[in-house]
């Protein structure tokens, strides 16, 4: 069992997709600092991904700083420092797509479209 | 770990090989994939040292296929759909079988620890269980003394995805052996889709393809161009698979580069509302290309 809720989707490299699911983990709080993580073989047995693949997310999450290698015990979880603005757009870039388009479907305007980012995120007390 | 050149292999008159080119690389999980009849188990047995081949060069472990050794059988796990076990046996039986011959190299924690994953009765002669059980059977006898390279001829065909999840599982408990390499074949590219580092596709007796998923992922895309009107009639001849569908066109683009590919389209059809391209799964890829080689065969028949 993954320590955080994780659904494989097609398309899309493994990898990626964990070390994405990863980072949303720790945001939620579903996953927190000083967790234990996966190991490679752990990680590869209840995806039933390629022990290659597992390393790799392993390798990719270690990179990132936010997984240490602690001995005798294992992977333990860290909060990584933020990556630079510029990147977290990048990340964020596909799915904000997917959301405009949404939106062009529905025939909404940019300016509707802030309205209901704003009312979602500033929920007005009555 | 395997290198195979040029392999033939006839029976009778009948070409069932007809020159396989293939790498099996360490540390990673080669699927082995083609239609039923293609000539994947007969490519493994040859590699096995089950048939005699005809013609082409078979290393394995760096000997010829020929020469292998009880020292190199040690580092090898085969198991085969189609396995002869001594059927009159239980499974304790047939591992206290096996065991001898592996002798050192047979780890005894780690049969006991596959043994509870796999649930496996103990009473039960081997002729009496389920094709299942006798694929965990036969995987635990073949996995216990943690050979380097497991080579497995459709291990799924037949089994449930409980059983076959498992049957991942206990595999995968070798994961930490250095160096550990899997050769596996099927004809249902589900069953490896996310367990396969690289694949190899076998058809008619040749390998049409042989490449890392990730870079195969990276260059299949589904292009999918919307036009004003209808579509133009020239718009043939891109991809694979085009199809046209009201005013959209689509096509797999084997050849897709995010900086080229896109904007090439924009200049060929100026007047096109809307470009968009997505990724393919594994399967996907392999349904496009299926259709491609019908394709070309339908071609060459027409040819001749």
């Amino acid at each position: 069992m993954l320590p955080f809720s994780f659904q494989l989707r097609d398309g899309e490299p493994v990898s990626d997709q964990i070390v994405r699911a990863a980072h949303r983990a720790l945001a939620s709080g579903e996953l927190r600092e000083g967790d234990l993580f996966p190991s490679v073989r752990a990680l590869a047995q209840s995806l039933k991904i390629s022990p290659t693949t597992a390393f790799k997310v392993v390798q990719e999450l270690k990179d990132l700083g936010f997984l240490v290698s602690r001995p005798g015990v294992g992977m333990v979880v860290k909060a990584p420092q933020l990556p630079p603005l510029e990147r977290r757009l990048e990340m964020l870039e596909p799915a904000a797509r997917r959301f405009l388009e949404e939106a062009r479907a529905l025939h909404l305007t940019t300016a509707e479209v802030e309205l209901l980012l704003r009312r979602i995120t500033e929920p007005k007390d009555s | 770990m395997i290198t195979i050149q040029g392999l033939r292999k006839s029976f009778r008159r009948t070409a069932a090989l007809r020159g396989v080119d293939l790498e099996v690389p360490e540390g990673r999980v080669t699927a082995f994939l083609g239609p039923n009849g293609s000539g994947k188990t007969t490519t493994i047995k040859c590699a096995m040292n089950l048939v005699e081949r005809d013609a082409g060069v078979v290393e394995v472990l760096g000997v010829d296929a020929r020469r292998l050794a009880p020292g190199h059988w040690r580092r090898i796990g085969y198991v085969s759909e189609n396995q002869q076990l001594p059927d009159w046996l239980t499974v304790p039986q047939l591992l206290d079988y096996v065991r001898p011959l592996y002798g050192r190299f047979w780890d005894r924690d780690f049969e006991r620890k596959l043994l509870g994953e796999f649930e496996l009765p103990m009473k039960t002669r081997l002729k009496s269980l389920s094709r299942g059980q006798r694929m965990k059977a036969a995987l635990l006898s073949s996995l216990a003394y943690r050979p380097q390279l497991v080579v497995l001829d459709e291990p799924f065909s037949g089994l449930d995805a409980l059983v076959r999840d498992e049957f991942l599982t206990g595999l995968l408990e070798l994961t930490e052996t250095e160096g550990w390499t899997v050769w596996i074949s099927s004809h249902d590219i589900e069953e490896v889709e996310r367990f396969a580092d690289r694949v190899a596709v076998l058809n008619a007796g040749r390998v049409d393809l042989e490449e890392d998923v990730e870079a195969l992922q990276a260059r299949f895309r589904e292009v999918e161009v919307v036009f004003d009107g209808e579509v133009p009639e020239d718009a043939g001849g891109l991809g694979l698979n085009a199809r046209t569908a009201g005013r959209t066109l689509r096509f797999v683009d084997p050849k897709y580069e995010e900086n080229r590919s896109l904007p090439a389209l924009r200049e060929r059809f100026p007047t096109a509302l809307r470009f968009d391209q997505r990724a393919m799964s594994l399967r996907e890829i392999f349904v496009a290309l299926a259709r491609g080689y019908r394709l070309t065969e339908r071609r060459k028949e027409v040819a001749t």
